[in-house]
């Protein structure tokens, strides 16, 4: 009187199927959460290689983002670019919620690739050699871009691509007036925009308030230090942000020659 | 005659106790020696991998591949242990005819089942904490050595512009390597463990070989990793992707990821995450037990 | 009542897809009363062990039923008094002589000073008591044998199935298992045990029943079945020259016939065992 194994499937297949909605609200939230990263398709598993692809599918999503990274750090050290280019492009796709990818990723072509792409070879002229290094920083913008849109949710990669327009787009411009202008307007938007993040560090909205000078709105830059840092608490946590945005609104007071009863810090009797 | 034997918690905790013992004679936990030696190979491994400015930059990637290969190799020893240890329990009761004392004893046999799965599950337990102890061990040694520098600059500075830098930056590494939320991911991997034992298990109620048992455990574990795509894949097929629901979807325990990019993972979703893998665990095991109480000894 | 009781007890065992089934035991009815000792005989194969596996329910019979007190073996309940030592027994490898007894004690729902002071007990009953702390890997096959009679013994069943209990042990060995069973049956325990070592039942048993081929081919009282009621032997000692010649005499005029005188053979079991004895080093590696 034995009854079918086949019985068994049934004790399974019951709660697995009623499990369906609960699955579907899980994996419905890991969307919205935006948890893991892109899927293995053909065409990833080709760039990444096999084992990779293995490492990825048995759930060691972390673990090949990180030796692929290690692979661009290789690509590095042979002066291979585009690889390596493409090595951090699969990182950052891997865990498109790694800042560290984005970000050191972005330094990589900004920065490093596109300084060794201007001096790197002899038998280049300067201003070729000025193309390519603006080349690989439209790629480092574009690169951080795709970033903050996959985590538009912290301050990091704002400020990154801020600073990537403050240190190297503005100063590629080559002296032109329009284009330094355009460059830090660019720069302080985006310093503004991670200033407002409660976790960006103090440093962040002063980097905004310096951009807005450079951008050459002086009034702007004054209004900026003494409303939004010197009259806000977030800005001012320690002795040592008091003493900096001090000195910086004293400055900025003398050259616009603010008269002493508009001042935040009226000239002492002594100076 | 009217005595009447009840399912007993107690047969049940004596079986899992013995398990337990059993297993840890066998010396189980040298296989954690591995996780040991991964633990302190990756914690120089990846230190010449990042050469940005920033040590908090630095830090967050050191921090970052330590805590995914421990993690890692944590998930791989804890499915080791899990996996083999309950792929061999039938068949060893079997073998050494253990099972036959204790079958003709007052003892159900639900009891028996149940006691040799909480067995497992204990030493899971156990070596994952375990595991996770060292884990902290290594952290908390890599936090001291990343953060070094910027406590340095803290002590020897002048200037207070520089000195708050260098404190922030103590502060970020402090926050990144003792993460609380990383027991979120501990706990998913737990119970992604728990159901795969209950999975073998299950395979053993009606085969006798370890080997077939471990395989077909294994062969489940990448199904389950598998089943999102699939489903995915074959969204056409609407019978297929019903029947593909019968596969536990194991890509939805894997949080530690997540976490530890800094993802923010709500204790709600962990919550229905557990649900989800202990209905059907219990499935299996009811399951497990349908074919055992069925089985000839 | 009847401590075991069988209804046309069949085994049929799957051999496998598209092997078909193997008969190893055809309609078995077994009776054993209260305080019996039984004794199961067969050669090799001859379904033994699967009775008594279908009595404890660790399969299941193809048809048929047994009872063990009135209660049908397929419930737990049934298996309450009942202590059962497996053929060729073994047990977790890694547990003492003392930790085994204690587990199998606590499954029976024996705990603490109880469980404690029976296991002393059974220690000494079954000769372990400089072993109980050694682990189960170093023990012999006959001190395996043993420590599987105390578990059977822990809760102190009122029925005890043994599986060749002597089977691999040494003359030594079963002779002590002959005599613990011996003390059991005065204890007025039932006890069904299963051999196919002919000579060791004969003493131990009221009653036995052959097996063969999975059928029951002879059962009867063990007096009754191995006398010869037609003969009768003497043995006499201190017999002068020529009593023999009288002794046939008297024989032949009582109307009976001499049909064989010789000088009486000890077993070379007997010798055995008398030579161990008397060895003042001790008896064997017990212990
Ligand atoms: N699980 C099994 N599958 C198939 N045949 C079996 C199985 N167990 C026992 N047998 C066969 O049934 C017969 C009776 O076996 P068993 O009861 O163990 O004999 P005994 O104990 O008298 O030596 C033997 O021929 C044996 O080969
Ligand atoms: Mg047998």
């Amino acid at each position: 009187m034995r009854t079918p194994r086949s019985l068994a499937v049934v004790l399974i297949a019951v709660p697995a199927w009623l499990l369906t909605p609960l699955h579907n609200q899980i994996e419905h939230e890991r969307q919205q959460f935006q948890y893991g990263g892109a899927p293995v398709t053909r065409e990833l598993r080709d760039q990444i290689g096999q084992g990779m692809a293995i490492a990825l599918l048995a759930g060691f999503r972390g673990v090949a983002a990180d030796f692929i990274w290690i692979r661009a750090h290789d690509h590095w050290e042979k002066r291979e670019w585009l690889l390596q280019a493409e090595s951090i492009e699969n990182a950052a796709k891997l865990q498109p919620r790694s800042t560290f990818f984005w970000d050191s990723g972005s330094w990589h072509m900004g920065w490093n690739i596109a300084r060794a792409e201007r001096i790197g070879t002899n038998d280049i002229t300067i201003a070729q050699g000025l193309i390519r290094e603006r080349y690989w920083h439209q790629r480092a913008r574009s690169f951080l871009e795709r970033g903050i849109a996959n985590i538009p949710n912290r301050f990091d990669l704002y400020f990154k691509l801020g600073w990537l327009y403050d240190q190297k787009l503005a100063r590629g411009c080559g002296g032109d007036p329009e284009c330094v202008k355009l460059q830090n307007t660019k720069a302080a938007e985006l310093f503004i925009r991670a200033s407002e993040y409660p976790t960006a560090p103090t440093y962040v909205a002063r980097d905004a308030a310096r951009s807005l000078e450079k951008a050459g709105d002086l009034p702007a830059a004054y209004d900026f230090w003494v409303n939004k840092i010197w009259r806000d608490d977030r800005r001012i946590r320690t002795a040592a942000d008091r003493t900096i945005v001090e000195r910086e609104i004293r400055r900025l007071e003398e050259r616009l020659d603010i008269p002493a009863p508009s001042r935040v810090f009226p000239k002492t009797s002594a100076s | 005659m009217t005595e009447r034997v009840g399912f007993s918690v107690a047969r049940v905790g004596t079986i899992a106790a013995n398990t337990f013992t059993e297993s840890l004679r066998q010396k189980v936990f040298n296989i954690l020696l591995i996780f040991a030696l991964v633990v302190i190979a990756s914690a120089s491994f990846f230190a010449e991998f990042a050469f940005e400015e920033d040590v908090a930059v630095v830090a967050s990637y050191q921090l970052k591949s330590i805590k995914d290969t421990c993690f890692g190799a944590l998930s791989v020893i804890g499915m080791l242990i899990a996996i083999v240890g309950t792929a061999m329990l039938l068949p060893n009761e079997l073998e050494n005819r253990t099972i036959y004392t204790i079958l003709s004893k007052p003892v159900r046999r639900l009891e028996f089942l149940l006691g040799k799965y909480l067995g497992t599950v204990l030493l899971t337990f156990v070596s994952v904490v375990l595991m996770s102890v060292m884990f902290l061990a290594v952290l908390t040694f890599k936090e001291a050595r990343l953060s070094q520098p910027a406590k340095a600059v803290v002590e020897q500075t002048e200037s207070p512009v520089e000195k708050q830098k260098a404190q922030e930056q103590v502060a970020k590494i402090r926050a990144e390597a003792f993460d609380p939320a990383i027991v979120k991911g501990i706990l998913l991997v737990f119970v992604k463990l728990c159901l795969l034992a209950a999975i073998t298990l299950l395979v053993s109620t009606f085969s006798t070989s370890m080997v077939f048992n471990v395989a077909v455990a294994l062969l489940v574990f990448f199904a389950g990793h598998l089943v999102g795509l699939a489903k995915e894949a074959w969204q056409a097929q609407p019978l297929l992707v019903y029947l593909l629901g019968i596969i536990p979807n194991l890509d939805l325990f894997n949080v530690a990821d997540d976490i530890i990019l800094g993802n923010f993972v709500p204790w709600a979703h962990v919550g229905k995450v557990t649900g989800y893998g202990l209905v059907y665990l219990s499935g299996v095991l009811a399951a497990a037990h349908f074919i055992f109480s069925n089985r000839e000894i | 009542m009847d401590a075991i009781r069988t209804e046309n007890l069949t085994k049929k065992y799957n051999l496998g897809w598209r092997k078909g089934r193997f008969l190893a035991l055809e309609k078995l009815n077994l009776r054993i009363p209260e305080g019996e000792v039984y004794g199961l005989l067969g050669p090799n194969g001859s379904g033994k062990s699967t009775t008594l596996k279908c009595i404890l329910d660790l399969i299941t019979p193809t048809e048929g039923a047994a009872w063990i007190f009135g209660v049908p073996a397929t419930k737990v309940e049934s298996r309450l008094h009942v202590g059962f030592l497996p053929e060729n027994p073994y047990f977790y490898r890694y547990l003492t002589g003392g930790e085994t007894l204690e587990f199998y004690g606590q499954l029976c729902g024996i705990r603490g000073a109880a469980l404690h002071r029976r296991i002393e007990e059974l220690i000494e009953l079954v000769g372990l008591a400089k072993a109980r702390d050694r682990r189960l890997a170093g023990y012999s096959k006959g001190m395996l044998q043993r420590i599987g009679l105390a578990q059977a013994l822990i809760h102190d069943p009122r029925l005890l199935l043994l599986d060749e209990p002597t089977a691999g042990v040494d003359p030594i060995g079963s002779r002590d298992i002959r005599d613990l069973i011996l003390r059991l049956k005065q204890m007025g325990k039932t006890v069904l045990l299963s051999s196919h070592l002919l000579a060791q039942v004969q003493d131990v048993c009221d009653r036995i029943g052959v097996l063969n081929l999975g059928q029951m081919i002879l059962e009867g009282d063990v007096d009754q079945l191995i006398s010869d009621q037609r003969r009768l032997s003497f043995t006499v000692e201190g017999l002068p020259a020529g009593g023999r010649g009288q002794i046939e005499q008297a024989a032949q005029a009582a109307g009976a016939k001499v049909v064989g005188v010789e000088h009486p053979q000890t077993t070379l079991e007997t010798l055995f065992l008398d030579a161990v004895r008397q060895d003042k080093r001790g008896a064997g590696e017990h212990d």
